[in-house]
């Protein structure tokens, strides 16, 4: 029924010219579809304009009132919530003059259209609300009560005039020089899911969360600007005032973002990526960094080709990357079928970037555009999946990156040292290391302890937590896993027991045992060496039976040797764990253990002493805390450390001589 | 060209007191040792009898070093693999010219210090040495002169340190907001990392002069038997006024030449495979070669300082 307001949509609005004539068909329910025709104004830096939204009840429950996102009313003064919460990480507000501050305002909402209501002027009711602090100069929420309830299956258009601010850049959008980056800009409305509205107030370490729908977006911008978009461009018009108006149109989104600029240079090509299967690709890139081009293209090429194997082939025509604007804020970020990434006139290959930025912001494309996670209440669904995607695909596509440290501004390349993946980005396992009891992976964006914790519990514990998760269960199990979550919620709203139900299914057991320790818990994992034991076996000695045996002094020819090592769990994660055991001998044995109690002993019995033992040998536990106590050698080598302590000595000796400059 | 003639000079001078180079490197050696031997102990109780150690032979391990970092304190946390090869020499670089001194910890920055008021003292021995005729090295004549000079020597570090803490720290604190100012309204990254590098020049340029002229106000209190330290610095400046491409090209000859002993060090340590005791050895015999030469450099500049201000009549 909802893909049937296509044409009830051309036959309400055909005479307004509201709805496209959409080229291709609709993937979902349209719920929250939006034709919007806004004008900039540049000198303002104003937008204004009209949106028409069109929403479908889909609870199973009557709608009494409309909730919606005014996200930029959190850079509208000082005491929002966004504010309010940075200020609590030592990050106080901008110190704005009155043409910095952004809003996002709605000057009229009507009800224009229902097949059974009459138009109705809500915009007296419209009042905003702070359902998560009661912080009262936060209006980044707004609602409006109906004259009567939309009961479940209705459908609801209404006529939105607004206008919005461009605030000079804090977090995301904004305007730098002449460069707009334009992102949760219109009156946005929220999720209704069970009878409540899912719609939170904007958090300074939240994301986003909205339905699928259409957005055909006109927007009126200075004739000098180009302009980039999520969805396709179907139409360009100078107009005679000197501004031209582009047309985009994109389905099956719940997000809209567009970036306009005078310096932009735009690259486009079409792009196989699967037999029979292509995309139109389009690069916005700096000019300064148009060394760079090719890089950004085949970094956009290598995501899409392999992200359509592994989690479903990519259905949408068109992918635009931006290349971000010096000091615009707006880099590393995603939208629908539209990115930015990041870069340096300097960055150089084999350091992953841009490439590393590119394919994860392209990789949200899956788990936040397609999958529609909820971004504020579980971030790790799509910020995790995706960490977890975007180092899959570019180590698979451009091997281990370097080690590499910038020297007065110039990155320099450490070719001996190569990041693994389990490292990514160098942070990953130190920064759980560091916060690993602060908070679980499960909780809202804005309860985490500190935006450290949070990015920890959304971005870099859950990476971690999959790839165990993946060498637990083995690659295949884990990629037909992945794959079918990602297909089976592309333009629904999973919640954490799904993700749960995919594993589950996947690994032929309840993982809740496995995933429960890391996403519903703050548990440390860490199991060690604790001790190796040889001893040579000992004839008896002593009274046995009545009998008195004396033993002989010395060691017979070969010696049976009695064997121990004992492992440690010295963290609260209980997993699994591979014990792999060496001997003088050359034989080696490998134990799984449970993992279960506090330690475990083995012993043996053979001609030979242990010499080496490793736990994990084949690093399954990547959340492992500390892999060193992971191994015990007899034969310790003792060249690792002259050679490091000598390496080390010649900065020292060098520094003292540097430092002579200061003296004699 | 003067400079040319004393670059040659101040080299054979130092040629004729190898025995005080190779003393002046011992000590730095025998200085580095001091703390070398606990940062071992800490590398090896952090490798433990794990096979961490194995992995450390044959490459770095930098699962391990995070673990390490993440751990360590003081001394420990100077060791990062960023001190590979031209790391070292680009860490250092990097601290002297952004004046990092203060981030060192505080048992190497203490360390340092010692150092510098060592070297202080040392400078009288070395300028001693460089004026006499055949710059014969005794350790009892190179200790004399050192203890004779040093509490001027002494006060012209502390007047030193007010210049280089004072005016090109000041300077390079001013530089930093001058950049981030750039930055704050630049419309791309290029502006102010051009900026900053030319600041960045500005600044070792700078510290190399400062440098300079307390080498020279040095060899005016040892060479020529000025006793009043104000006075030998006051006259340091005006010789390097009256005298700037004498002076500057040989200064600059000589850091030429550090520079490619420097890149050439790179180059040879980057061949040589650690990962045998052979290897590791023919490294640690390499490094020592190239600190070597740097303190014999420290000693041409020297030397060469003198031969130039002798060469150069004097009106002072």
């Amino acid at each position: 029924m909802l893909r049937s307001i296509f044409p009830l949509g051309i036959l309400l609005f055909g005479t307004l010219g509201a709805f496209p004539a959409v080229s291709e068909e609709a993937l979902c329910d349209q719920i929250a579809s939006y034709t919007m025709n806004v004008r900039l104004d540049p000198e303002k830096h104003l937008i204004s304009g009209t949106e028409y939204l069109s929403w479908t009840n889909t609870s199973e429950k009557e709608a009494g009132e409309l909730w919606f996102h005014l996200y930029w009313n959190a850079f509208q003064n000082n005491q929002s919530t966004f504010f309010q919460e940075r200020a609590r990480d030592g990050i106080p507000p901008p110190d704005f003059s009155i043409d910095d501050w952004g809003y996002c305002r709605i000057g009229s909402i009507r009800l224009v259209s229902h097949e059974t209501k009459q138009e109705f002027d809500l915009t007296p009711f419209l009042e905003f609300r702070q359902p998560d602090d009661a912080n009262v100069f936060d209006q980044t929420v707004a609602a409006v009560e109906l004259p009567e309830s939309l009961e479940p299956g209705e459908s609801i258009t209404l006529k939105i005039d607004f206008s919005a601010r461009v605030p000079r850049p804090v977090s995301r959008t904004g305007v730098y020089r002449e460069t707009y980056f334009i992102a949760q800009w219109f009156p946005k409305i929220g999720v209704y899911q069970n009878g409540n509205w899912n719609c939170h107030q904007y958090h300074a370490y939240s994301e986003y969360f909205a339905d699928y729908g259409t957005y055909d977006v006109r927007i009126t911008l200075p004739s000098s600007y180009v302009a980039g978009a999520t969805g396709k461009r179907l139409e360009k018009k100078a107009n005679s005032d000197g501004t031209t108006t582009h047309r985009f149109i994109q389905h099956s989104v719940h997000d809209f973002a567009w970036t306009a600029s005078p310096y932009y240079l735009e690259f486009t090509e079409e792009f196989e990526f699967a037999p029979g299967k292509r995309t139109e690709i389009t690069l916005l890139l700096q000019p300064y960094h148009r060394r760079l081009k090719d890089r950004y293209i085949n970094a956009v090429k290598h995501a899409v080709r392999q992200a359509s194997v592994r989690y479903g082939s990519y259905p949408y025509a068109t992918i635009t990357c931006v290349d971000p604007a010096y000091n615009s804020r707006s880099g590393g970020m995603e939208y629908p079928a539209f990115f930015t990434g990041g870069a340096h006139f300097l960055d150089r290959p084999g350091t992953g970037r841009p490439e590393g930025v590119t394919i994860h912001e392209f990789g949200h494309g899956y788990f936040y555009a397609l999958v529609g996670s909820n971004e504020f209440e579980n971030a790790w669904l799509d910020e995790g999946l995706t960490s977890f995607l975007d180092s899959e695909i570019y180590y698979a596509a451009y091997g281990e990156p370097f080690l590499f440290r910038r020297y007065f501004g110039i990155p320099v390349l450490f070719k001996d040292v190569t990041i693994p993946i389990e490292l990514e980005d160098s942070s990953l396992i130190s920064q759980w290391r560091r916060t690993w009891n602060m908070d679980r992976i499960q909780r809202y964006s804005w309860k985490f302890m500190n935006k450290e914790s949070y990015v920890t519990n959304a971005y870099f514990k859950p990476e971690l937590m999959l790839r165990t998760l993946q060498r637990y269960m083995g690659k295949e199990a884990f990629a037909a896993m992945i794959k079918e979550y990602s297909e089976t919620w592309w333009f629904k709203h999973p919640r954490p027991e799904d993700f749960y139900a995919a594993v589950s299914r996947h690994a032929g057991e309840d993982m809740s045992w496995f995933l429960d320790q890391f996403i519903y818990k703050s548990e440390k994992l860490d199991y060690a060496v604790g001790s190796i034991r040889n001893a040579p076996r000992q004839a008896l000695s002593g009274w046995l039976d009545g009998v008195f045996r004396q033993r002989e002094p010395g060691l017979p020819e070969d010696p049976i040797y009695e064997s121990e090592v004992t492992v440690r769990r010295l963290g609260g994660v209980r997993i699994p764990v591979e014990i792999q055991i060496f001997f003088e001998d050359g034989r080696e044995t490998t134990i799984t253990w449970d993992g279960q109690y506090r330690w475990k002993r083995y012993a043996f019995s053979g001609p030979a002493k242990i010499e080496k033992v490793l736990v994990d040998p084949d690093f399954k536990l990547v959340l492992d805390t500390n892999r060193t106590n992971n191994s015990r050698t007899l034969k310790a080598p003792k060249l690792a450390p002259l050679k490091w302590t000598s390496n080390w000595m010649l900065w020292l000796q060098h520094a003292l001589e540097f430092l002579n400059l200061f003296g004699g | 060209m003067k400079f040319w003639i004393n670059f040659r000079r101040g080299f054979n001078m130092t040629k004729n007191a190898a025995r005080m180079v190779l003393f002046l490197f011992v000590l730095n050696l025998l200085f580095a040792l001091i703390l070398a031997v606990p940062m071992y102990h800490s590398l090896k109780d952090s490798f433990g009898s794990s096979d961490v150690g194995e992995k450390m032979t044959e490459g770095f391990d930098i699962l391990w070093w995070h673990e390490f970092q993440d751990q360590s304190e003081g001394l420990e946390t100077t060791f990062t693999p960023f001190i590979i090869g031209k790391g070292s020499i680009l860490n250092n670089l990097e601290m002297l010219v952004q004046m990092k001194l203060f981030s060192l910890p505080p048992v190497v920055l203490v360390f340092g210090i010692a150092y510098i008021i060592l070297q202080t003292f040392l400078a009288g021995g070395i300028l001693t040495t460089f004026s006499r005729k055949k710059q014969e090295f005794t350790l009892e004549s190179f200790l004399r002169g050192a203890g004779r000079h040093f509490p001027r020597f002494f006060l012209l570090l502390l007047l030193s340190w007010l210049f280089f803490f004072g005016l090109a720290g000041n300077l390079n604190l001013w530089f930093g907001s001058v950049v981030a100012k750039t930055a704050e309204n630049a419309l791309s990254e290029i502006a102010p990392f051009y900026l900053s590098l030319v600041f960045s020049a500005l600044i070792l340029f700078l510290i190399l002069l400062i440098k300079m002229i307390f080498d020279y106000a040095r060899i005016i209190l040892a060479a020529d038997g000025e006793r009043n330290t104000l006075r030998a610095l006051g006259n340091a400046i005006r010789f390097v006024i009256k005298n700037p491409g004498a002076t500057l090209s040989l200064f600059y000859a000589i850091f030429a030449v550090h520079l490619a002993v420097t890149v050439v060090y790179i180059l040879l340590k980057e061949l040589v495979p650690e990962t045998q005791a052979t290897g590791i050895l023919i490294a640690f015999v390499i490094q020592q070669l190239f600190i070597f030469a740097v303190v014999g450099i420290r000693c041409w500049l020297y030397a060469g300082e003198i031969a130039l201000y002798r060469y150069i009549p004097s009106d002072l």
